[in-house]
């Protein structure tokens, strides 16, 4: 007798202790949605170096268990708060930067320079987020944190909010990324409602060739002035241009291979599954949430916007041969490359002969100064 | 005379260290004293004693051990630190967190332990300073005098730097300005000498700027004037790369004498530089005839992996090794 009555208790401790004991509609939602996001990324290949590990990552968030296990992202002492750690303390984005720095080519924006003022101007985006989320009742630190979601830059998003909202961190990450990937989704809409037919045929000089030496100057110089006007945004910037540097030098390839290999795809991985996997559905599935992802839409239309209009109000200041193509002006959101192949697509869109992905990757580029620059600003203001 | 730049560099690198003092007890400052304590901070002991309070100024931690407490440095110039009270080392408590503070009680009462000093201040005696001197008693770290009436006159009230340690004369607090280094308001052992609860910065944008329109006017004049600033910059260092080699090969023309004449006269449009698409078009047919029309083999020779019907479970390399690719 004794023995059945044990076994019962142990059986029914252990069904206590699994996740169809303990899972709520919230858990069944986000799981949902992480699977959806795997779909998106494999079915119609958006963003699937992020939408996979995040998409995983929800799984992996929600997935019902009883606290105390040590198990949970939440949690002190589980694996999944250690690899958070990186996350919350804002350590992954500058490595991030140190990739991507090592990956991108400035040439663009160097041969182009007045293409940096493009850049600058989608910057408009993040503030117009964060004046509305102002106006809904967000505190002053919550808007700014909402409003990054429009710099298009998930390392910036994830390193501000981490200083500036970290209980937001899951929304806002989510939401950055998602719209990130969205945005031959987004953008293309905003871009035709504010541009002419004879405005999007415009054909831009190709660009001049730049040489070793401009390339090496340009993040000694960019690292140097930014920092000076905003150091807040150095560890971003500072790792965006020590990446680009160990690129352009020529003498340290390997660094530059580690930098833009091994070591972002390593960061990515870890960034995008404990992003993914804080969306635990009792933390993220509140009304926020939901207001933090319109309010990135928001940012994301806002910020095409500001750019196109931008290059509108430009181009009446310059001569005929000089014009830029309003087309590229969404690609001053820093999703690079994203937002600059969209400018592509648009441009061939409307003439198969114009070729506008080298000419956006100069805006592409300075808004991922130009979202750093911005964070900086917030945080100087707000922390 | 030819300049060696190593003796430069190197001599600017020694001297490096020297200048630089952060992260080290070189950051810690004498923040605020009671002389006269009858009903204040009681030590562990529960005796109302003088007290000192220092503040590490830097954002690291900073031991304080080794360094030495006292109100008297006549054997200082000899580097004489027999009379001073050396503060012991291998307690962790002596650690000062980032922006942290410490306390040390003035009761000339060593044996009572680590932060009971050797000297106390309130005996009519004693001089009206207290000095924090470095490792090694040759460097004075900080040297706080205070006025006599501290210690003769009214009880229970502390002397120091209304905001933490200061180097201004003078600071605001609220909407006045005051003499930084005076009496203090608040009794704060341990605790930052201005403990009325500033509005924080976002807590200041949020009451200024209701609507965020000030911040965001300022934010973007901030991001247009840096992005500004590279934009002018790197538009003249186009130039300037383009002009440098044209100014260099001129300078070095005309120290050799040579008189070159200009390729390209003004006003004449050049006949001999091909166009961008042309010289693509040069570009690829060279590639094509260099990369197609070959004669010899490229002497690499590839192993295809045989296509083998068989089970993969019984060859591990096909499941094991492949990574799926998208058709």
């Amino acid at each position: 007798m004794e023995f059945i009555e044990f076994f019962k208790l142990g059986v029914s401790q252990f069904l206590g202790y699994t996740g169809f004991a303990n899972v709520t509609w919230g858990h069944i939602c986000m799981i949902a949605v992480g699977i959806f996001f795997i779909a998106l990324a494999v079915k119609k290949n958006y963003e699937p170096l992020l939408l996979i590990p995040i998409g995983f990552g929800m799984i992996i968030g929600n997935i019902p268990f009883v606290g105390g296990l040590e198990v949970g992202l939440y949690e002190s002492g589980s694996v999944m708060n250690y690899l958070y750690f990186g996350v919350l303390h804002g350590l992954y984005p500058p490595l991030i930067f140190l990739g991507i720095g090592a990956m991108t080519d400035f040439s663009a924006l160097i041969s182009n320079p007045k293409l940096i003022l493009v850049g600058a101007s989608a910057q408009f985006g993040i503030f117009a987020a964060y004046i509305i989320a102002l106006a809904l009742g967000f505190s002053t630190m919550e808007a700014g944190a909402i409003g990054i979601i429009g710099g298009a830059d998930g390392p910036t998003a994830i390193f501000l909010t981490s200083k500036l909202a970290p209980e937001m961190l899951g929304a806002i990450a989510v939401s950055a990324y998602s719209y990130m990937a969205l945005i031959p989704v987004l953008q293309p809409p905003v871009m035709r409602l504010l541009t002419t037919p004879r405005e999007r045929l415009i054909k831009m000089r190709p660009p001049r060739a730049v040489s070793h030496r401009e390339k090496v100057y340009f993040p000694i110089l960019g690292i140097l002035l930014t920092t000076f006007v905003v150091p807040s945004a150095l560890p971003l910037l500072g790792m965006l241009f020590l990446g680009n540097l160990l690129k352009e030098s020529a003498v340290t390839k390997r660094l530059a291979a580690t930098a833009s290999g091994p070591l972002v795809d390593i960061v990515t991985i870890l960034v995008g599954l404990t992003v993914g996997a804080s969306t635990q559905a009792t933390n993220f599935l509140k009304w926020d949430s939901i207001l933090i992802f319109g309010l990135g839409a928001l940012s994301f239309i806002f910020a095409t916007a500001a750019g196109v209009t931008f290059v509108k109000i430009f181009n009446l200041f310059l001569k005929d041969g000089n014009k830029i193509n309003p087309l590229i002006g969404n690609a001053g959101v820093s999703a690079v490359p994203g937002s600059a192949r969209v400018s592509h697509v648009e441009g061939r869109r409307y003439d198969k002969g114009n070729y506008l992905l080298m000419h956006a990757m100069g805006p592409n580029v300075a808004g991922v100064i130009g979202s750093a620059v911005s964070a900086g600003i917030l945080l100087s203001f707000l922390y | 005379m030819k300049i060696n730049y190593k003796y430069f560099i190197l001599l600017f690198s020694l001297l490096i260290p020297l200048t630089l003092g952060a992260q080290s007890p070189s950051d810690l400052r004498i923040n605020e004293l009671m002389v006269n304590n009858e009903d204040n901070l009681a030590d562990e002991y529960g005796k109302h004693v003088p007290w000192v309070e220092i503040f590490n100024t830097s954002y690291n931690s900073v031991d304080i051990a080794g360094c030495y407490l006292t109100n008297d440095t006549t054997g200082f110039a000899a580097g004489d630190p027999s009379r001073w009270y050396r503060i012991p080392t291998g307690d962790p408590k002596t650690v000062v967190p980032p922006r942290g503070f410490v306390v040390f009680y003035l009761d000339n009462l060593p044996t009572y332990g680590v932060f009971h000093t050797n000297f106390d201040p309130s005996e009519p005696t004693s001089s009206n300073y207290i000095a924090l001197i470095a490792q090694g008693g040759k460097k004075m770290i900080h040297f706080f005098e205070f006025p006599a009436y501290l210690r003769d006159t009214t009880a229970d009230y502390t002397y120091g730097y209304k905001k933490d340690f200061s180097l201004a004369d003078s600071v605001m607090i609220g909407d006045s300005l005051v003499k930084n280094k005076d009496k203090l308001d608040y009794f704060t052992p341990g605790a930052q000498n201005y403990p009325i609860y500033e509005a924080t910065k976002a807590e200041i944008v949020q009451q200024k700027d209701k609507y965020g329109l000030a911040l965001m006017v300022i934010a973007m004049t901030v991001v247009f004037s840096s992005l500004f600033i590279i934009f002018v910059l790197m538009k003249l260092s186009g130039r300037l790369n383009a002009l440098i080699p044209t100014w260099i090969k001129k300078y070095k023309d005309k120290k050799q004498g040579i008189t070159s004449e200009p390729s390209v006269k003004e006003g004449v449009e050049p006949t001999d530089v091909d166009s961008g698409e042309e010289m693509a078009a040069i570009g690829m047919a060279l590639h094509l005839y260099f990369n197609t029309n070959h004669d010899y083999e490229s002497e690499i020779i590839t192993i295809e992996t045989p296509k083998v019907h068989a089970s993969p479970w019984a060859q591990k390399q096909l499941i094991h090794r492949r990574i799926p690719r998208r058709k």
